[in-house]
């Protein structure tokens, strides 16, 4: 709970913070572009992630053998390796190097791994200094700060800022002129790197084949650290060690791309073995070969590789492109995140590097919308990854006890739980302040300023079957409708108008009675068990009725129905039962303008209402769908306009909407900006939770916008 | 790869490379602020250094020899334009702080991100490109790859040990704000000297 309330306290911090917001926000604007530019002339890119993702699968898959192989070629060419098994080691070793080779200076080129270990407070502490060459991490030294961005570490700080902090170390006044700042660092630090004893670098990847380390950089100074002390130590861990030199290729094709949309940065350097430095004898200069020391660092990674799910970690090459696209990330920057590693990937890494204790601060932090896995090199599943993570907390530690009162004996208990629902729709405010509500679905929690949150309706879609339900006469197919609590609850118009657009196809359309929650606010916050008891009720109600598809109009349900397959694999009864009921499930757009084709409807015409549409996360990266309500909208007589990041997350995201509500926020008043824009008198969407989300901006920050379920717009066209 | 840097001669790949890949490099080099001058023979590649050096004013210059520079007479051009001019190790390293500019030979080019490929592996090679503020090489005209793949053709055949690169365009960062600002620790400025004329003895 203290930590809860430290991350709450730095959200807000940030979110106040003018010069982080306007910088990340110009940086999530010009990347995407730059990222496409970047890539124009190399070639297919998913071909160039799945060689990566091939790769280092290949590798972790043995790296054990590839780390041996490593470690004896850089021997064989004179460097010294050392295996650390965590930062202790690391760091033991290290000073214990230092004071036997008189290292007293030590100039540093960017390491991640140095960072993730607290190396240089050490150092410090055993007299000796440590100085970092990178301008980004150097600053971020100087402001006594951490990097917030794993690319560019000083990301969040303003040239006004950088200047005071120049201006005390220099001990001179500093101008906040950029060119200016550049050349006193790069003043400053030349003296470093003369005189430095030892030059320590880090590594973009480790090659088996010849011993050698990779370093991909753009400001030079990790070849004068490399190249001017008498001493070279490199720290990498074991996820940058690949088999062949000519798989440095695969990772140099996307690396500078996707990290900083440059084809290649100014300097790829490779080294094998000590080379030769200058040393000055006497007054006199004179060649002698140097000394490398390799530090292969474990710390967590190791275990990772044999886990069967987070080996995945290995694909990851720091390029933090998946920083780059996420809407919180690209909100509050990355210290909120608690440790080195910042983002989706970056809970991920610290859960293994520093602990789960670390995770659970700040794995609330990713909302799924996996616009990541969408420009990840490595193909990360990070989402995934991150309810996975979720999952095994649960296990080990269990649900906070008000959660799991909640989770087990409401909204598994469908009765109860749509009980209580209509209770509030009678009485929503007294309602809203009670215990539980904190943690019911979203359309039960707080009101929020800038959206309204819509009522629970009077009679939900459950009541209404009776009236909207035709008799139809040989229909084409049964169809089992799976509401989701929110068109049922919330959103009972929309699930007429599914009743109405599939009747109009001679289909018959049933509303098996005992269907519930769909499980996925519970499944996100890792409770695997409750989430089986509702998949086996919703399974029973289903099947019941012997449909022959069964739909559903929000993604998130369809996704949820989809991966009851998963979740009782293991069970013998119903794992076959979930399965067969997998294969009917279909999204209702997909479904509808499948339909629509077969009848020749789904034909542009013209004269209605400009719609603009938005894509919800799981609509499209999930499921993969994002034409057909298109053409649907177009097929009506609709005028599409496309609205900028028509794919970008709404900010709901389930209970991350509501918990929150302060970054949610801003990420709804991007899209409401977006939907204004086109000039649109409707927004359209196709998912319920987008709906609560959409409706409630819309309703507050532009009131002459309707939101429309795609299934209303087609609805509204068919004459009863 | 052996000191003198010729084992990746042995595996450049006549077939898929050449000098019709020239334009796209050049493109791509200007594009991050690498300046390109593509010459016919040794003379005028005397003449565009020289151009250079009176540009900057320089005074010193810490030189590695290379095949297409000896054939240009670089060396000799600079000391006669009264250039101090330094090409031993050991003064290489006692005056690539303070020299003005640093000359050296590099492999390859490679047409899709504009890089060069040098063998670093003399430690008088790195001092030179890396410590003085311009930094221009010498480079054969034919020598182009298509694509970062095909260097790899290259280098996994060549690379044993030692210390080898890409060098593409001048040293750079955007720490600050995001601002593109050209020449941080390395040099603010990277020219590259192309020429088509194959030095007599019939190697680049």
């Amino acid at each position: 709970m203290e930590a809860e309330k430290n991350l709450r306290k730095e959200i807000s911090e940030k979110l106040k913070d003018e010069t982080l917001r306007d910088a990340l926000g110009r940086f999530s604007e010009a990347y995407p572009i730059a990222r496409a530019k970047a890539y124009e002339n190399a070639g297919d890119i998913e071909a160039l992630r799945d060689a990566l993702r091939r790769m280092k699968i290949d590798t972790v898959a043995r790296i054990g053998e590839v780390a041996d192989r490593f470690e004896a070629e850089a021997t064989k060419r004179g460097a010294k390796v050392f295996r650390a098994k965590d930062g202790d080691d690391l760091k033991a070793y290290l000073v214990d190097l230092c004071r036997k080779k008189g290292v007293k200076k030590i100039v540093k080129s960017k390491s991640m791994a140095a960072e993730e270990i607290h190396l240089n407070p050490y150092l410090e502490a055993a007299g000796i200094t440590a100085t970092e060459t990178d301008l980004g991490e150097w600053i971020v030294a100087l402001a006594g700060q951490r990097p917030s961005h794993m690319v560019m570490p000083a990301i969040h700080l303003s040239r006004f800022q950088v200047a005071e902090y120049f201006s005390k170390e220099l001990k001179e006044d500093i101008p906040p002129d950029i060119a200016f700042m550049v050349q006193a660092a790069r003043k400053e630090l030349r003296e470093k790197f003369l005189q430095a004893d030892m030059g320590i670098s880090g590594a973009n990847f480790g090659i088996a084949e010849n011993g050698a380390i990779g370093l991909v950089t753009n400001e030079g100074n990790a070849r004068m650290v490399t190249t001017l002390p008498r001493i070279h130590v490199v720290i990498i861990g074991y996820e940058k060690l690949i088999p062949t030199i000519k798989d440095a290729a695969t990772i140099l094709k996307v690396l500078p791309r996707s990290a900083t949309a440059q084809l290649m940065t100014s300097y790829m350097t490779m080294i094998a073995g000590p080379t030769p430095a200058m040393v000055k004898k006497d007054g006199k200069w004179v060649e002698e070969e140097k000394e490398m020391y390799i530090i292969l660092l474990d710390n967590g990674r190791l275990k990772a590789a044999r886990d069967d799910k987070f080996k995945e970690i290995y694909q990851c090459v720091r390029c933090a492109s998946c920083l780059n696209v996420c809407p919180v990330y690209t909100l509050i920057g990355g210290h909120v995140y608690g440790h080195i590693y910042a983002g989706g990937i970056g809970a991920i890494l610290t859960a293994f590097l520093h602990g789960m204790g670390e995770f659970e601060k700040f794995h609330e932090l990713c909302i799924g919308c996996r616009r990541c896995t969408t420009v990840c090199p490595g193909k990360i599943d990070i989402p995934g990854l991150i309810e996975e993570l979720r999952i095994r907390n649960v296990k080990e530690k269990g649900l906070p006890f008000v959660v799991r009162q909640l989770f087990e004996n409401v909204i598994s208990n469908r009765k109860l739980f749509h009980s209580l629902l209509r209770l509030a729709s009678v009485g929503q405010k007294p309602f809203q302040s009670g215990k539980l509500i904190r943690h019911l679905p979203l359309f039960l929690a707080g009101i929020a300023k800038d959206r309204s949150l819509p009522a629970i309706a009077a009679l939900p879609l459950r009541d209404r079957i009776g009236k909207i339900a035709k008799k139809i006469d040989s229909p084409d197919r049964r169809v089992a409708f799976f509401s989701g609590c929110t068109i049922d609850f919330v959103f009972p118009e929309t699930g007429e108008s599914v009743f109405k657009v599939l009747q109009d196809l001679n289909m018959e359309v049933l509303f098996p009675e005992g269907q519930g929650c769909c499980g996925k606010p519970v499944i996100a916050m890792g409770d695997v068990e409750t989430t089986k008891k509702i998949a086996i009720d919703n399974i029973k109600a289903l099947e019941e009725m012997n449909p022959d598809v069964i739909i559903a109009a929000c993604p998130t349900c369809t996704e949820s129905l989809r991966h009851y397959t998963e979740l009782l694999k293991d069970d013998p009864e119903w794992g076959p039962q979930a399965e067969a009921m997998a294969k009917k499930v279909r999204e209702f757009c997909s479904f509808v303008a499948e339909e629509y084709t077969k009848r020749g409807w789904l034909t542009k015409s013209a004269g209605g209402p400009k719609v603009t549409y938005h894509d919800s996360c799981h609509m499209k990266r999930v499921l993969g769908i994002d034409k057909e309500p298109r053409r649907l909208l177009e097929a009506t007589g609709c005028e599409l306009v496309e609205m900028k990041d028509a794919d970008k997350c709404c900010g709901m995201s389930g209970l991350f909407g509501v918990k929150y509500a302060e970054l949610s926020m801003p990420i709804l008043e991007q899209k409401i900006n977006n939907i204004r824009d086109t000039g649109a008198e409707i927004a359209a969407c196709a998912c319920s939770g987008c709906m609560v989300q959409l409706q409630g901006g819309l309703d507050k920050q532009l009131p002459g916008v309707k939101m429309k379920h795609v299934a209303d717009i087609l609805a509204e066209q068919i004459k009863s | 790869m052996n000191t003198k840097g010729e084992a990746w001669k042995r595996h450049f790949p006549t077939a898929t490379s050449g000098a019709h890949l020239f334009p796209e490099f050049e493109m791509r080099a200007k594009a991050v602020s690498g300046e390109v001058f593509r010459v016919p023979d040794a003379a005028e590649a005397r003449e565009t250094l020289l151009r250079l050096v009176d540009g900057v004013g320089a005074k010193k210059a810490v030189v590695v020899e290379s095949p297409l520079q000896e054939a240009a007479g670089i060396t000799e051009a600079l000391r006669s334009r009264g250039i101090t001019v330094y090409t031993e190790p050991a003064d290489i390293a006692a005056h690539a702080e303070t020299a003005d500019i640093g000359i050296s030979g590099v492999e390859f080019g490679v047409a899709e991100t504009g890089s060069v490929f040098q063998d670093g592996g003399a430690i008088a090679t790195r001092l030179v490109t890396i410590l003085p503020p311009l930094h221009v090489v010498f480079l054969p005209s034919a020598n182009i790859v298509p694509g970062i793949t095909e260097a790899f053709d290259i280098i996994s055949q060549s690379f044993d040990r030692g210390y080898v690169g890409f060098i593409t365009g001048p040293s750079r960062t955007a720490d600050i704000e995001r601002v593109l600002t050209i020449g941080v620790h390395g040099p603010n400025r990277f020219a590259i000297i192309a020429v088509d004329e194959t030095p007599k003895g019939g190697e680049a």
